[in-house]
């Protein structure tokens, strides 16, 4: 029991984190980018 | 939707009040060229207007790439109003940009900012005459503080809705007046009226970008000849020429300096910073002092705290207790060693001191051995009894995992895995904060762009401008955006080679790594984490000196003008965000791509076949693993850089994805989260797994093979060509393969006598690289232009 339900959270945040990761790919945000949005002297990724 | 551009020159403060009227976040730097893209933000206040932040432009007339980004938005998209910055410090170069833009047929009004330093100054701005000397609306702010600007964005606003176009009162001498309106006539109707003069202006100046804008291009040929017989001058020159005639009669009508002539306190402080022989020197001293403060001292100690307790074992709430606890684990692992040894037969023990690295020789003798039996007894201390004790987050998981019965593979999965890898990044984030915090000083205090003035007299040794040093400056934080700001440069082969080069500066990505190596192979040795800043520098000026020697890079050295901004104390909160803001961009990213990187990682490095059995793992058997299977096969390829162990090497692999994955797979290969209960054994495992030498040589070559993908990416965006892409980043790989070869190889041989193949591949390549260092240029440095520095 215990093992399907910490293994269910985990199965849901790595969900959740590619989800999130397609949505601001196709944003055009880079998802590895560590530069902050607000450092970014580009368009790409601004909020 | 109404459209309000702020235009204006390079660091006249567009993006402090961009922010300030949009709340936005964006990076304020205090030097010219930090935004090279447009960005847009909802103006506070007002639903139906829209702001365009447009990077900082002399003039209508674009030389670089972000010059012709804000030209065309101005063309083309034509915004409703333009709201025109201007830097009252130093007004008559901006108006300069001021007189092109009441050109375009676009409501402008004009916001004279920083008018607290004009004030502080004694210097006047008459804002009513200067408003009826140039026919437009003028106000006067103070974007820092917030002064004016909401009247400003309110009188933009209505200017907008009234859509009244400003007249350009400017007129020049009969002669060029006569002239545009023959070309004026010949553009015919594909140019709207409004925009006519500045077309013509444009054609007459010989702008070769203006004709991308046109559909049919008018000759104009005999109207420039016309003009340049009859005023023996250029029409460039003509036309700079009558602008700034026309500036300094406003000037002279509309400011009154009290400071002239006098030296500020700016001035006073570039004397010695900029110094022809102290420059350096300062610079060095600067950089060094603050990566010692932060990998080594300050950082260190909050790094040692996160890593020991927030990822470890725990923590003394106040450190209340920690002494003691410490004292009492010594006596207790002192008592077993005397233990051991009396069990053994022997007379005397040897008490190793791991973390002091020394033995001491204990007598055995009846006392001796019935108080090590007391302390023995007594069990092992228990830190809860010495203070307030705060469990780290692997021992809380551990106790919820198992109070929930979790089975053995999902609690390795979270603790060896994802704990031991997001854990092992995440604990570098105190020594990251500390130098964001650094670095967003000297960067607001205006120290930075005296560097790029600095670095510019080395760079154009070899052909390179100071220029070059803006993106490596901004890519401190990350090369994405460094290779971005690369755009600044005009010239497209030194636009090349900056953005090849730029990765070389550590990213904040790399400090972990920086600080992985300094603390387990060098114990925090206080030179380590200065002299990767400098090997990166040190790439970059070799690499420009040999590469210049190319064909595809040889040519003159370009000019370098940079305009140096007047110190100033940064506020506490602008530092205190840029801190921030860069510090929670890497948490993000260490709560999403790293975490997915160490479920892989953990995975195929606790999953393995033996004997013939697919199962999974246990901690000493992960030379049997999928990922001991892969890095075997590569591990080969690192064996003359000292570390051809499978776990570097996949370690360097991983890096590529994100750069903070190195850290995150040794943490999850040298079972991070099960050794660190004291603190320190993670640095053994890894300490015992390479030679210091093997250790510089991994630093090194991760320092300055190819980036990670993001940054790969951001470089075949720039170069726009999959040559020169592949060109980059087999040229960064085949670099650092060399450096680090002749590190290891020249260490090694220093340190242990050993001479052998790979040290003779060592002076083979050592001597390659000065042949290159060495050769004759090609084309000779005609160019003789310096860098000119315009300060206040």
């Amino acid at each position: 029991m215990g093992t399907l339900l910490v293994g269910s959270i985990v199965v849901l945040v790595v969900v959740m984190i590619i989800r999130n990761m397609i949505k601001d790919k196709k944003a055009g945000k880079s998802i590895q980018c560590s530069c902050g949005c607000g450092h970014c002297p580009s368009q790409c990724h601004h909020e | 939707m109404i459209k309000i551009a702020l235009a204006g020159n390079p660091n006249c403060g567009k993006t402090t009040l961009f922010n300030a009227l949009t709340g936005s976040n964006q990076f304020v730097g205090n030097w010219p060229g930090v935004t090279v893209e447009k960005k847009e933000g909802k103006l506070k206040g007002h639903k139906d207007a829209v702001i365009m932040d447009l990077p900082g432009i002399y003039s209508l007339s674009p030389y670089t790439l972000e010059e012709v980004v804000a030209r065309n938005y101005l063309i083309n998209e034509k915004p409703d109003v333009i709201l025109n910055i201007i830097d009252g410090t130093n007004i008559e170069r901006n108006l300069y940009l001021s007189t092109q833009l009441m050109e375009l047929g676009i409501p402008v009004i004009i916001a004279v900012n920083m008018m607290d330093i004009v004030k502080k100054s004694g210097d006047q701005i008459y804002i009513d005459r200067l408003s009826e000397k140039l026919g437009c609306e003028v106000v006067e702010i103070s974007a820092l503080k917030g002064e004016g600007i909401k009247e400003a964005a309110d009188r933009a606003v209505w200017l907008a809705q009234q859509n009244k176009k400003t007249p350009a009162v400017h007129h020049f001498q009969s002669e060029v007046e006569t002239i545009l309106n023959r070309i004026e006539d010949k553009l015919g109707s594909q140019i709207p009226n409004e925009q006519k003069r500045f077309f013509a202006i444009k054609l007459l100046e010989k702008d070769d970008k203006i004709v991308t804008l046109m559909n049919v291009v008018p000759n104009v040929e005999d109207e420039i000849k016309e003009i340049e017989d009859m005023m023996d001058d250029d029409t460039e020159s003509i036309i700079t020429n009558e602008r700034y005639l026309y500036i300094s009669s406003i000037i002279d009508e509309c400011c009154k300096k009290n400071s002239k002539g006098k030296l500020t306190v700016s001035d006073r402080i570039d004397h010695v910073v900029t110094n022809r022989f102290l420059a350096l020197p300062i610079f060095a001293l600067v950089m060094i002092l603050v990566y010692v403060v932060s990998v080594t001292t300050v950082g260190g100690w909050a790094t040692d705290w996160a890593n020991d307790g927030v990822f470890g074992d725990g923590w003394h709430l106040f450190s209340i207790g920690t002494t003691d606890y410490e004292n009492a684990v010594e006596e207790y692992d002192r008592a077993e060693q005397i233990l051991v040894a009396f069990d053994e037969g022997e007379d005397v023990a040897q008490i190793m001191d791991e973390e002091e690295n020394v033995t001491e020789t204990v007598t055995l003798n009846d006392s001796v051995v019935s108080k090590a039996n007391e302390i023995a007894e007594a069990g092992e201390p228990d830190p809860s009894e010495f203070g307030v004790w705060v469990p780290g987050i692997p021992g809380i998981l551990e106790s919820g995992l198992d109070a929930l019965n979790c089975a053995d593979w999902l609690k390795g999965l979270i603790l060896d895995g994802i704990v031991a890898g997001v854990g092992a990044v995440l604990g570098f984030v105190p020594q990251m904060l500390v130098l964001f915090l650094f670095l967003a000083f000297l960067e607001a205090c205006g120290y930075m762009a005296r560097v790029a003035f600095i670095m510019d007299r080395i760079f154009r040794k070899f052909g390179l401008s100071g220029k070059s040093f803006i993106p490596m400056l901004i890519g401190t934080g990350c090369g994405v955006p460094g290779i971005m700001a690369s755009r600044t440069i005009e010239n497209d082969r030194d636009r090349k080679m900056t953005i090849m080069t730029t990765t070389f500066i550590p990213c904040s990505a790399k400090l972990p790594i920086i600080a992985l190596i300094s603390g387990a192979l060098f114990h925090g040795a206080w030179w380590v984490a200065p002299s990767a800043y400098f090997v990166g520098i040190a790439a970059i000026i070799c690499s420009g000196i040999m590469l210049k020697k190319t064909k595809m890079f040889a040519g003159d050295p370009a000019p370098f003008v940079m305009e140096l901004p007047a110190y100033h104390m940064p506020t506490v909160s602008n530092v205190l965000r840029s801190m921030w803001e860069r510090g929670w961009s890497f948490i993000k990213k260490a709560g999403t791509i790293i975490l997915l990187s160490t479920i892989f990682v953990w995975f195929t490095s606790y999953f393995g076949w033996i004997d013939g059995q697919f199962r999974m793992l246990d901690a000493m058997e992960l030379d049997h693993s999928i990922l001991a299977s892969i890095g075997n096969a590569i591990a080969w390829i690192f064996t003359p850089l000292g570390w051809g162990d499978w776990k570097s090497a996949v370690a360097a692999i991983t890096g590529l994805v994100a750069k903070e994955n190195v850290v995150g797979t040794f943490g999850i290969l040298f079972g991070f989260s099960e050794v660190a209960e004291n603190g320190t054994e993670i640095w053994t495992m890894l300490a015992a797994s390479m030679t210091a030498a093997a250790a510089y040589s991994f630093l090194v070559f991760n320092l300055l093979c190819a980036p990670c993908f993001a940054a790969m990416g951001a470089i075949k965006r720039e170069m726009n060509n999959a040559k020169w892409f592949w060109f980059a980043v087999g040229y960064q790989t085949v670099l650092a393969y060399a450096v680090a070869l002749c590190v290891y190889q020249f260490a090694t041989f220093f340190t242990t006598g050993a001479f052998g193949i790979g040290t003779m591949i060592a002076l083979v390549i050592t001597a390659g690289f000065l042949f290159l260092l060495c050769r004759p240029y090609k084309e000779s440095q005609r160019l003789n232009v310096s860098s000119v520095m315009s300060s206040k």
